[in-house]
């Protein structure tokens, strides 16, 4: 018997084997539980594949994807915020990808380790965006239908408060939309994130950068321009001729002849390492989701390429979230806080925010007051009463018998609203009066509230 | 009762007592469990006397088991250091009437009564003779009735230290939570939810009361298995209320069986002189299954007599059990062990006949259990030649039937819309949503699933009822384990001890298969988990298999599948009665 009850004790090897094995499957649920409770086929979470629980708020606490009576996904009451906020919450059937609906899933299921993914009534949780609803909707409107993107963010915290994209439609009635329906022609991209653009003359901030940084004579230099330049056997074009100006007349008026000279002197590989540094190569994460990277090829020394890439053009490329944060560094002193969507609440909103140093203090200062130059020295202060505003305009050549794109990036200082914005209007011709004009809408809108 | 969830649905109350609920279930279950692990592995295992042998020096050794192994190893319970004395030199066995005999396990100075050399099959021993081991003298002595009796009272009888009436009462609170849960749940429920656990309730005090009108006072085993049992009606109810009458029906049958082996293991002589009749019957059905069985996702383990179909191989785990346990003086003859691994074989075979892949990985478990348990010296290279022989058997099985199932094991999420990783897919993202608590019984959607109420049984439980119940579940079968392995040291007879290793290592291994196979960390082999997965044959069977457990436990007053000592003189050749 002494032997048989010794080896009785070998049974507990299976029991341990058991205890180990659930031991894993626990630190396996810990890890991934999020995941599997996020699996599309989870049918206390989804319907064909769609998140059928949460309610996403804005920062006013206006409801932007909630429920009916009887349990059924409606969007925003008011149609204009609906169309407005389309890109940032997300659709009925998930096509729009980066929208909060279908981002913030195991947030908006409530999901954690110790409760799952239960909630009471079944409607999972409520999660609040830093977006303002009805600032969104007055940019769609400043948008009046043209293709574009209007980006609008508090550089001192990182929230994001509009972040329209048009063409939109009705989540509520959504389009058929058949291949080549130029009315819906991308709608849905989030412009502001996903797509990249064409930066023009608004890289000449990054430009503007190296110059202050790496030509020691920067500020005392002139130029002289006489509307166009040979370079490389290639024409570099003014709209006008500009005649003689300093570099800070230059970005004002955003001359290109002077600026052709500027990238020549730098070099390819500076600007490549200051369009790196500027957070424009990267894919941003705003709470997850990734914006589209930018470009920037490196041409060669002297050529008609290198000075066309200094000035926005050739092969560059740039998301309009990229320059947002990029001015909002400008603003914030060379630091970005970096953009969110997801608004802060209770304790978490009174930790300090994350933040990356895009240019050195020095550097972000002078290209503020270069920008404030651009407003009241060439844009026209009256033209945007009431705004301490710092900006850049652009108007990115796309191609021969294509209107422009026009861009306008920038900030305003105004005391209580440290607002930093990007505005895009495909193919809308002059940068400062298309894109100039939505920011201004959009900006006065968000000092009146 | 609709009515009665109806209005509560308008007061929005449902959905709060259901919050609440789910909060107490963990709770009840967690302390169900503990109490069972404290009544069964805390306190001491107080041994037995059953004789003492005395030595030339006058020195006195008792007899503490049914079966007792004499020689020169260091593994025997008497152990002589006699250069004369084989290692194992003989073996003193008592049988369940209290008649002693002795057995020459082939020693090489043989064994001598009152100068009588011991014959093959033993020769019997009085107390008061003269045993010569090799020329090594003792004087054997057998306990007599009353000192039986008189150290039986100074037993301490389990029950003391933890009430089992408290925790059968915290069991039924259990089922009430359970009840009012499902009801909430859905209408369908309202009715048959509460009325079957209201049966499991009542059967489970009936035992109760039975067993104490047997005088025992031990119910761990019992209750262990009852708390599952709920769990299991929660289960049934959530998937498939309309079966719940042949669920209970099935859960009576169960009951029925326990008490049936009980009985029938009561009598060590008539469960040794059986066993074989047992295992052929066993091995028969299998047969039967092989040649009528109908084929039923992917396995031909289906049989269907009258209407009903069931799983004859569920059946057969208990007749392993038998074929596997011997008496101390059968696991030294050769013969014995040999018969034994044809057996083992034989029902491997037959699994693999049946592309029962699970079964016989269960199967194979409780073979290297029960061959280690048995192993002797000479056996031990025969042992683990066929032992190696049967897993190269089961390899060559998973190449041909089950490698569809082995192709996706560890890659689930990647074959998460194909057959190899459809069930477990579902059953992660089910019990990721359950969370701790569970989403509340009845609540659940895997029930949807296929096979989500018996080979995803612990997914359904961690959706529902949440992790902590469905590990619980799984910590009472692990109990029960704890307490066999511990039991065998005051065990009496080998047989019993084998019996109870078997069968709790089998449940083990159904349970690890169940609920890893399900969360795609062993293969998912389709094994339902003991006492909870829906469905007739494995109820039945695991509560049969739970009566080895039951038998081998001798504290004082404990099971009735052990006869308590009778006050006053022996009945010769009678059986003994409580």
């Amino acid at each position: 018997m002494k032997r048989v009850k010794q080896r009785a004790t070998a049974t507990l090897v299976i029991a341990l084997a058991l205890v180990l094995g659930l031991g894993l499957y626990v630190a396996r649920y810990m890890a991934h539980g999020a995941d599997w409770a996020m699996f599309a086929a989870n049918a206390a979470l989804y319907d064909n594949a769609r998140l059928t629980v949460g309610t996403l708020i804005d920062r006013n606490g206006t409801v932007l994807a909630g429920f009916d009576d009887d349990g059924n996904r409606r969007f925003a009451e008011s149609e204009s915020v609906r169309r407005a906020t389309l890109h940032v919450t997300g659709d009925k059937l998930g096509n729009i990808g980066t929208g909060a609906l279908k981002a913030f899933d195991a947030r908006l299921a409530g999901y954690n380790a110790v409760t799952g993914a239960y909630s009471r009534v079944g409607r999972g949780a409520t999660v609040a965006l830093t977006i303002d609803a009805e600032l969104s909707a007055v940019a769609l409107k400043a948008l009046d239908g043209r293709r574009g993107a209007v980006l609008v963010m508090n550089y001192e915290t990182g929230e994001l408060l509009c972040a329209v994209s048009s063409p939109t439609f009705d989540p509520e009635n959504p389009p058929t939309i058949t291949d080549g329906d130029t009315r819906y022609d991308g709608a849905y991209l989030n412009r502001g994130l996903s797509s990249t653009f064409t930066p023009g003359s608004v890289f000449k901030l990054i430009t503007s950068a190296a110059a202050i940084e790496n030509i020691p004579d920067i500020r005392t230099r002139t130029f002289t321009c006489t509307g166009s330049q040979t370079v490389g056997g290639e024409r570099i074009t003014c709209p006008e001729k500009h005649g003689e100006l300093t570099f800070k007349d230059a970005l004002a008026v955003s001359c290109n002849v002077a600026f052709a000279e500027l990238s020549l002197e730098l070099g390819a590989d500076t600007l490549a390492r200051y369009a790196d540094r500027a957070g424009l190569l990267e894919r941003l994460s705003l709470d997850g989701i990734l914006s589209a990277a930018g470009r920037f090829d490196e041409a060669e020394a002297d050529s008609a390429e290198l000075a066309w890439s200094g000035i926005g053009q050739a092969n560059d490329l740039a998301s309009p979230l990229a320059m947002l944060r990029y001015v909002s560094a400008i603003a914030n002193g060379g630091e970005a806080a970096e953009p969110h969507l997801l608004l802060k609440t209770g304790l978490s909103s009174v930790l300090p925010r994350e933040k990356t140093r895009l240019l050195n203090e020095k550097t972000a200062s002078e290209l503020a007051e270069l920008m404030a130059n651009n407003v009241t020295a060439h844009y026209g202060a009256d033209n945007f009463a009431g705004l301490e505003l710092h900006a850049k305009t652009g108007t990115a050549e796309v191609g021969v018998g294509k209107p422009p794109h026009a861009w306008f990036v920038g900030f305003i200082r105004n005391e209580g609203h440290p607002l930093a914005f990007a505005v895009i209007v495909e193919n809308g011709g002059s940068g400062r009066l298309a894109a100039g004009g939505v920011a201004n809408s959009v900006l006065k809108a968000a000092i009146d509230n | 009762m609709s009515e009665i969830s109806d209005v509560l649905n308008a007061l929005n109350l449902a959905s709060y007592i259901t919050l609440v609920i789910r909060y107490l279930l963990p709770l009840l279950a967690v302390i169900i469990v503990a109490r069972c692990a404290m009544s069964l592995l805390r306190g001491e295992y107080e041994g037995e006397e059953w004789g003492a042998l005395v030595l030339p020096a006058g020195v006195r050794v008792t007899l503490a088991h049914w079966e007792n192994v004499v020689g020169r190893a260091k593994s025997c319970d008497v152990s002589l250091q006699y250069p004369t004395l084989s290692r194992t030199h003989a073996a003193l066995i008592r049988d369940a009437r209290g008649d002693w005999r002795v057995y020459d396990l082939k020693s090489r100075g043989g064994v001598s009564v009152n100068g009588k050399y011991a014959e093959r099959d033993g020769m019997e021993l009085k107390s008061g003779d003269k045993i010569n081991f090799g020329g090594v003298d003792a004087v054997f002595i057998a306990s007599e009735r009353e000192d039986e009796s008189r150290i039986a009272e100074t037993r301490t009888k389990p029950g003391k230290l933890i009430s089992p009436t408290l925790t059968l009462i915290l069991v039924t609170q259990f089922q009430v939570l359970l009840a009012v849960a499902l009801s909430l749940a859905a209408s369908e429920f309202a009715v048959a939810a509460p009325l079957a656990l209201a049966s499991v309730s009542v059967a489970m005090w009936f035992c109760y009361a039975l067993t104490r009108a047997m005088r025992r006072t031990a119910f761990e085993v019992e209750t262990v298995a009852f708390f599952l049992s709920s769990i299991g009606m929660a289960v049934a109810a959530s998937s498939r209320p309309d079966m719940l009458d042949r669920q209970l029906m099935f859960l009576a049958m169960g009951v029925g069986l326990y008490f049936a082996v009980g009985w029938f293991l009561r009598d060590l002589n008539r469960a040794k002189k059986l066993r074989w009749g047992v295992a052929l019957a066993g091995l028969g059905l299998l047969a039967v299954n092989i040649v009528f069985g109908g084929v039923l996702f992917g396995a031909k383990n289906w049989l269907e007599i009258g209407g009903v179909s069931f799983q004859p191989s569920e059946f057969v785990k208990i007749a392993f059990a038998f074929a596997g346990a011997a008496t101390l003086d059968r696991l030294f003859a050769r013969r014995n062990l040999i018969m034994f691994v044809g057996y083992a074989g034989a029902c491997l075979i037959a699994l693999a006949l049946m592309s029962d892949f699970g079964t016989a990985l269960v199967f194979f478990v409780a073979y290297l259990v029960i061959a280690f348990l048995r192993s002797g010296d000479f056996a031990t290279v025969l042992l683990s030649v066929a032992g190696a022989g049967f897993a190269g058997f089961l390899a060559i099985q998973v190449k041909t039937h089950v490698a569809s199932r082995f192709a996706s094991w560890g890659h689930a999420w990647e074959y998460a819309n194909t057959s190899g990783g459809y069930q477990q897919t579902r059953t992660m993202a089910a019990a990721a949503t359950g969370g701790l608590f569970g989403v509340g019984a009845g609540n659940g959607w895997l029930k949807h699933i296929f096979a989500a109420d018996t080979d995803m049984a612990f997914g359904m439980m961690c959706e529902e009822l949440g992790l902590i119940v469905a590990l619980s579940a799984v910590a009472a079968i692990i109990v029960l384990a704890v307490f066999a392995a511990r039991s065998a040291t005051i065990g009496r007879s080998a047989f019993y001890v084998i019996g109870a290793c078997a069968t709790i290592a089998m449940l083990m291994t159904q349970t690890a298969l169940n609920a890893l196979g399900s969360m795609d960390i062993l293969p998912f082999t389709g094994v339902t988990f003991p006492f909870v997965s829906r469905g007739g044959s494995s109820l039945v069977a695991c509560w049969g298999m739970l009566a080895f457990v039951k038998a081998c436990d001798t504290r004082q007053n404990a099971s009735f599948t052990v006869g308590l000592p009778k006050r006053g003189k022996r009945r010769e050749s009678e059986e003994v009665d409580e």
